[in-house]
This record gives structure tokens, sequence and C-alpha cells, in this order.
């Protein structure tokens, strides 16, 4: 009996596992969804391991993705650096056009009030001293521009023209010490001289003390003079003084045009009176 | 020759720089003076030959991009170039402090001649009141600017007589 075991040992051995497995694989298959003893000892020996291991693989995959794979990220970074610089540029000058256009739009408004026929110019340059009040325009004669024409903004007017050249005219603004518009106050007709005063203010000179003058009236041409239309707005009264004795009351007026930040301007080409 | 091209091309600089660069970035009253600088340091440093027609062009390019009055300007940087050359000969004009009281001085000297003639013979009447406003921040950006010049090196350099 042992002789034949020994003799015949390994297809006996080879049955008997053949056997075991299928037994094992047939008692198995009603609950193929469970997990018996020994898959749950297998498995949670391994899960801790896998866990390790799994997280060595995220390791090296870090690796890979923070560092190897990413040599040209200075090149990238610099390219989307210079991207992002471009871009700026770009918004800032959109802004800016933009602006411009709002800016040329009010004119173009302005423009179409306006009988005479007008002439947009920039300003290109300021006065290089405090006290004199002037800028300088980039049309002049060949743009039939002369020397007395009204000057306006969106917002009312600027100046006149004075010493024109061919191609630039300087503005004397009405906030300067030698320029003198013909204006009324829009409310009451009072009528006088807008004149420069320091401090980007004007004065409203050889208005009456009589005459009714209040803070926040509006001041506009009078047309007299023959330079400036009728009705263009001048500023607004911010101050009235009447002293006891003279003739004259002080007004002053604060310009609605603000002359230190102008850009574009409009010049009626207005022919001046001799 | 060269040597008037670079002085013109300097000129060329200082008036774009004061018309149209510096008022973009600094308010009316704070506008320093570049060409009465450039007077003061002509009449400290250059000779007579050179500094004298120079101060009255300056002055007159000056009055050629400010105010109505052509002269007024030429009038009085030579009234102060003529002071200052008379006196140059005595100082230590390779001294930053020298020009900058030199340029504070002949800011208000100008402005007082200014204020003279534009009263007597302008129908500007008032500007004597924005001349007074403007003074005290002209004459410290001025002399602020006269500080900065001595950092060019051609400010140190001794001119020797040929």
């Amino acid at each position: 009996m042992f002789d034949f075991f020994r003799k015949y040992s390994l297809p006996i051995i080879v049955f008997v596992g053949l056997l075991v497995a299928l037994i094992t694989y047939s008692l198995n298959l009603s609950r193929s969804h469970q997990a018996n003893m020994l898959e749950r000892g297998v498995n949670g020996t391994l899960a801790p391991m896998q866990q390790q291991a799994t997280r060595s693989g995220g390791f090296f995959g870090r690796i890979w993705h923070d560092y190897i794979a990413l040599v040209n990220l200075k090149q990238e970074n610099s390219r989307l650096t210079g991207e992002i610089k471009q871009l700026n540029s770009a918004l800032a000058a959109a802004g800016e056009a933009l602006r411009e256009n709002e800016r040329l739009a009010r004119l173009l408004d302005l423009r179409k009030t306006i009988k005479e026929p007008t002439v947009a110019a920039m300003v290109i340059g300021e006065d290089v001293t405090p006290w004199f009040r002037s800028l300088t325009l980039d049309r002049g004669s060949e743009s039939g521009i002369r020397e007395g024409m009204p000057v306006l903004a969106a917002d009312g007017v600027v100046g006149q023209t004075v010493k024109v050249t061919a191609n630039s005219s300087r503005v004397l603004l009405l906030t300067d010490h030698a320029s003198g518009i013909a204006a009324m106050i829009q409310r009451s007709r009072a009528r006088g001289v807008v004149k420069g005063r320091r401090d980007n203010l004007c004065s409203l000179e050889f208005a009456m003390r009589g005459e009714d003058v209040q803070v926040g009236d509006q001041v506009v041409s009078s047309g007299i003079g023959g330079v400036f239309a009728k009705g263009l707005p001048i500023g607004e009264v911010t101050m009235v003084k009447k002293g006891e004795y003279g003739i004259f009351q002080t007004v002053t007026i604060r310009p609605t045009v603000s002359t230190a930040h102008l850009e574009e301007v409009l010049v009626v080409l207005r022919a001046p009176r001799d | 020759m060269t040597g008037f091209f670079k002085g013109a091309t300097l000129v060329l600089l200082l008036i774009l720089l004061q018309t149209s660069v510096l008022p973009l970035y600094l308010s009316t009253p704070y506008k320093p003076d570049l060409l009465l600088i450039l007077m003061v340091f002509l009449a400290l440093r250059a000779p007579v030959s050179t500094s004298f027609p120079a101060a009255y062009a300056l002055g007159l390019l000056k009055d050629c991009v400010s105010g109505l009055y052509l002269g007024l300007n030429a009038f009085s940087f030579l009234i102060v170039y003529l002071v200052l050359k008379a006196v140059s000969d005595r100082l230590y004009v390779q001294n930053s402090l020298l020009l900058v009281f030199t340029v504070s001085l002949s800011t208000l000297a100008t402005m007082l001649i200014n204020a003279v003639l534009l009263s007597i013979f302008s129908e500007a009447g008032g500007i004597v009141s924005s001349l007074l406003t403007a003074m005290v921040p002209h004459l410290l950006m001025n002399a602020f600017v006269a500080s900065l010049v001595a950092v060019f090196p051609e400010f140190s350099r001794v001119r020797t007589v040929k």
C-alpha cells in the first residue's frame, strides 16, 4: 500500500490537488460575491502594503510631473509673463482708446451745434511759466486758423488763438490775465467781461453793483465783440462780493473747462472782426 | 560747429521736456525753468562770446513758448546774465551750492523784472498776484533742478583757457 502511494505519488498529488481546486471552486460558486476566509486574510494583509505602494507610486508620479516633466517650465513662464505684459498693454491701450473715443464723441456733438466750420486740434504743449496761461495746438494757418479765433472744448469756452504759425498755434486761455471775453449771467442777463485770474479762476469785470448775480449762476458768452458766439458756457459764479462803495461788484467764476486736462479742442473758423 | 549743434540739441530737448513732457507729470505751479538754469550755467561757465548771444537767444526762445510778449524774457535774461557775468570771475563756479544759489537768485530777479515790465507796459493787470503765488514753488523747483545739474560730469569739468 505504501509502495503503491510511493510509486504513484505524483499522479495522486496532482489528482488530489485538482480535486481540491475543483471542490474549492465549486464550493465558492454560490458565494462568489462574498470574500471567504482566505480572501479576507490575503486581502487584509495586502491592503496596507498596497496602500504604501500606491503612495509610493504617487510620489514617483509627482516627481515625474513636478520635476522631470517640467523642464520647460521656466521658458513657459517667461513666455506667459510676456503674454501677460502684452495683454496688459493692449488693455491699457484699449481703455485709452475708449476714453479718447468718448472725448471725441463729445467734441463731435459740440461740432454739430456750431454753424461755422471748425477744426479739431490736439494740445501738444503748455506754457513754460506758471503765470502765463496758454496751450500749443497741432494745427495752424495751413488748417485755416487765424489769430483771434475762438477755441472750444466739449464743456465750453477754452480761449482764443494767438501767434499762429503754419502748423501750430497757441491758445490764450480764458484764465490768462491778458484774456478778456464778453459775457453775461445766463439767468439775469447781467453783462460784463470775463478776465483771467490766478489759481485757474476768472472774474467777471465791469458787472454793475446793482445787477443780479448770485453764487451758482451760469456765465455764458454774450456774443458782443464778435469772437465768441452767443450762449457758449464759460463758467459758474463761485463768489459775489459787493463793497460799500464803488459802482462794480466783484464776481469770481470757476471755468467749466478744466484747462489742466485738455487734450483735444475745436477751433471755430470764424474770421475775427478787425 | 559741433559745439553749436550739441548746444542746439540740448536746448531743443529742454524745450520739449518743458513744454510737452513735464506738464504731464507736474502741476502748473511746479514747472521748472530749464532755460533759465541753462542760462545761469552758461553765465557762470561759458565765455562771453558764446554765453552772451546764448542768453538772449534762450530768453527769446522762452518768449516764443510762453505768454504773449516777445522780448520780455529775452530782456530779463540779458539783465540777469550781465550781472552774473560781472561777478562770475570772482566765484568758485565748480561749487554745486553756488549754482543752486545763483539759480534761485536769478529766478527771483527774472520774476521781479518781468513783474515790473508787465505792470508798466502790458494790459495784464493782476499778473503780479499770479507771480507772487507761483514764486515759492517755482523757486524751489528751480533750485531742486539746479542741484541735479551738479550730478552731470560736465559740471565738475574745469575749463581751461585756450
